[in-house]
């Protein structure tokens, strides 16, 4: 079970004579293109077998586009990044969508998963050994099971595993079955093939359409395609056919072929006349269905919005009617609401933080808050922080504090990243001080700024006149970090 | 946000007046701004979607043009496509584009249809009527976040001394840039590197003029990765 070699996902490729579905099966499997075109064209002579199987494979696996836009998580709005990102992937379902055997991306997230939980497998694995009959009870059984919220891990790994060779032992089991008849008949034995066969179609068909039942609705919970539907309805026809066929063999118990191929005949014309009534309101219900769920997911973001602007922006401005009069006050809240609100809009969340320029803003609206004076933050280029850069943000931070505190205005604060090395500049626009006037115990300036910056092999430069302060700190790439300066 | 590259430094404008259209969709800002503005600037028509905009701005005719980045109406393009529906009128108004929004796309996008400037909304009414007279003066107007963008866009690294293509800042740009992203004025940065100020704003005229016209290919590609941000 372990040792199932890793296959590019069979997908229809866009380099095609056709529909692409050679040259993606020959990517599939490893095989020279040429020879999987020569096959199916030799295939195709041979009683149109190549025709069929093509067919087949054209309607039922997706192309590469359709492929990668069923893995990829779809926003449902504009801003939905943002505001169902997380909450998105601590869902259940949703992590790539659930798979048959033409679904590509169960190899992925098998391949992810399984460290997580070796024992499942061998769960998992005996109980499609028996039969046909013993593995559709079973999938129905393990529907719950992986429906159900609580175990989201668990679910999707055991979800994944079971479709995927669960289809493979089934089908195997029963070719064995077969095989085992043939034999014993062969070898003289009595089998009732008379029942035998029409049973053994109704379950086949029952497993084939449960399956199917509990397939789509698991997918429903994630992700919907055309695909997906079409490959559904057919197997579903497929699943009813086999039943019909069966019962009808049972019933009429005459086994003989005319009788059997009349009755058939007649029963799909009946199931078609029906099918035909029913389609228009099927339709509508599952359109009013799809309308139903989309405005529940607008419904549920509008909420999650609403929520947030509570919690953050309208309390906010209660506090600002409150302390109208306070000019200093205001200011200090609407460009602390502000910068809120752009984080959240804006954020994206799989981009990781521990930037050095996300830290130098930090640390600017951390004095912005503290002493109330506007820093803005100018950055060009990033780098992934280090130690030595955290000791290039604490000593922008007293900078900034510093000149916050003495400038007595707006701050404004630079960054440059590049391959040579980061600067940062802050500035104000103060009276400006002398730095050989600064007290020998006043450690703010020499200690935080100027000596941090020197035990981490950089420089600072004071450059104050009466028009205002610029603090330029300069660190050089270390030879170890070289290159990884720009992004 | 302060913008200190605009500190009144400009000679010429003392005393004169300038016709302005603000466009912003938001009323309210509309008249705040008007009464932030010094009485020299002579608001002459107001628009709130795009088509009043360029209704508005063909009838008016003003000198300057205060255009919010974010506008309903038109086909979704908002202040560029103002801009791109008075470029008969681009020689005589110049635009001056204000924004709430930080987003590189945005502001570059404005910018490269053919805005002289970009300030922040939050800026005071003295700094607004500072750059309407200095984009009104036919120079550009550059915030120390544009200047952050142009740096980000172009790179860091000089052009080659003979070099006047497009593609890169000269050597003497990328300093003008660099002070004033670190929040210099011109004047501030004239002083810095021993030059004039009609000198700084040539430079700076020249470093819009490349923003606008280059048509590089990491240009483009740089705005479509800060989408992603």
């Amino acid at each position: 079970m372990t040792t199932v070699p890793v296959r590019p996902p069979l997908v229809r490729s866009s380099d095609r004579m056709i529909a692409g579905v050679c040259s993606g099966l020959s990517a599939h499997l490893g095989w020279p293109v040429r020879m999987v075109r020569l096959g199916m064209a030799v295939a195709a002579l041979a009683g149109g077998a190549g025709f069929v199987f093509y067919a087949w494979l054209w309607i039922m696996v997706p192309t590469a586009d359709e492929a990668a836009r069923r893995n990829a998580r779809r926003p449902a709005s504009p801003i939905a990044p943002a505001v169902s990102g997380p909450a998105v992937d601590s869902r259940p379902g949703s992590s790539p969508p659930v798979g048959g055997p033409t679904i590509p991306s169960a190899t992925a997230d098998a391949q992810l998963q399984p460290a997580t939980f070796p024992s499942a497998m061998y769960d998992a694995g005996p109980s499609f050994q028996p039969t046909a009959a013993g593995a559709a009870p079973f999938t129905a059984g393990a529907a719950p099971g992986t429906a159900s919220a609580s175990a989201a891990g668990t679910g999707a790994w055991f979800r994944v595993r079971s479709m995927r060779y669960g289809k493979e032992i089934l089908l195997g089991s029963g070719l064995l079955l077969v095989a085992g008849i043939l034999i014993a008949r062969l070898l003289g034995a009595d089998v009732p093939l008379g029942t035998l066969i029409p049973a053994a179609a109704i379950l086949g068909g029952a497993a084939i359409a449960w399956m199917q039942l509990d397939e789509t609705r698991r997918a429903g919970l994630v992700d919907k395609t055309k695909a997906d539907q079409a490959g559904g309805w057919a197997r579903l026809a497929a699943g009813l056919a086999l039943v019909v066929a069966g019962v009808l063999v049972m019933v009429s118990g005459s086994g003989s072929w005319e009788q059997t191929w009349l009755a058939l005949l007649a029963s799909v014309a009946v199931l078609g006349g029906v099918a035909l009534v029913l389609l228009p309101w099927g339709l509508k219900f599952w359109r009013d269905l799809e309308t139903e769920r989309a405005g529940r997911v607008r419904e549920t973001e509008r909420a999650e919005i609403a929520a947030h602007l509570h919690d953050s922006v309208l309390q906010t401005l209660a506090l600002i009617q409150r302390r109208a009069g306070n000019e200093h006050d205001v200011v200090r809240l609407a460009r602390a609401q502000e910068r809120e609100l752009r984080g959240w809009l804006f954020k994206d969340p799989a981009k990781e933080s521990g930037q050095l320029s996300d830290r130098i803003k930090a640390a600017a609206a951390e004095v912005e808050d503290g002493l109330g004076n506007a820093v803005d933050v100018v950055s060009v280029g990033d780098t992934v922080m280090t130690d030595r850069h955290e000791a290039l943000v604490q000593a922008s931070r007293e900078a900034m504090l510093n000149a916050s505190r003495h400038g007595g205005g707006p701050v404004s604060v630079y960054l440059e990243v590049s391959d040579g090395g980061v600067e940062v500049f802050v500035k104000d626009r103060g009276t400006g001080f002398e730095l050989h006037t600064v007290p020998e115990d006043r450690l703010g300036v020499r200690e935080s700024i100027i000596g941090r910056m020197k035990r981490h092999g950089g420089t600072a430069d004071i450059n104050s006149s009466p028009d205002g302060t610029e603090v330029r700190l300069r660190l050089p790439a270390a030879a170890a970090e070289n290159g990884e300066g720009k992004p | 946000m302060s913008t200190p590259a605009l500190d009144g430094t400009r000679a010429e404008g003392q005393g004169e007046t300038v016709r302005v259209v603000i466009v912003d969709d938001h009323a309210i800002f509309r008249s705040g701004l008007k009464a932030d503005l010094d009485p020299r600037v002579i608001v002459v028509g107001e628009a709130g979607t795009v088509e009043q905009a360029i209704e508005v701005i063909a009838r008016t005719r003003p000198e300057v043009v205060l255009l919010d980045v974010h506008l309903p109406g038109g086909l979704g393009g908002g202040g560029r496509e103002v801009i791109a529906g008075s470029a008969a009128l681009l020689g005589a108004t110049k635009f001056l584009a204000l924004s709430v929004s930080d987003a590189a796309e945005d502001v570059v996008a404005v910018i490269r249809a053919g805005a002289r400037g970009y300030v922040t909304k939050t800026i005071s009414g003295t700094e607004i009527t500072d750059a309407v007279f200095r984009v009104a003066g036919g120079d550009a107007v550059f915030s120390p976040r544009l200047a952050g963008f142009v740096l980000d866009a172009f790179g860091t690294a000089p052009a080659d001394i003979a070099d006047d293509e497009l593609d890169k800042l000269s050597a003497r740009e990328l300093e003008v840039m660099r002070l004033i992203a670190r929040g210099y004025s011109y004047k501030e940065v004239a002083k810095e590197l021993f030059i004039s100020i009609k000198t700084v704003e040539t430079h700076v005229s020249a470093v819009l003029r490349k923003l606008q016209l280059s048509s590089r290919h990491e240009l483009t590609k740089w705005a479509a990765e800060r989408r992603l941000l």
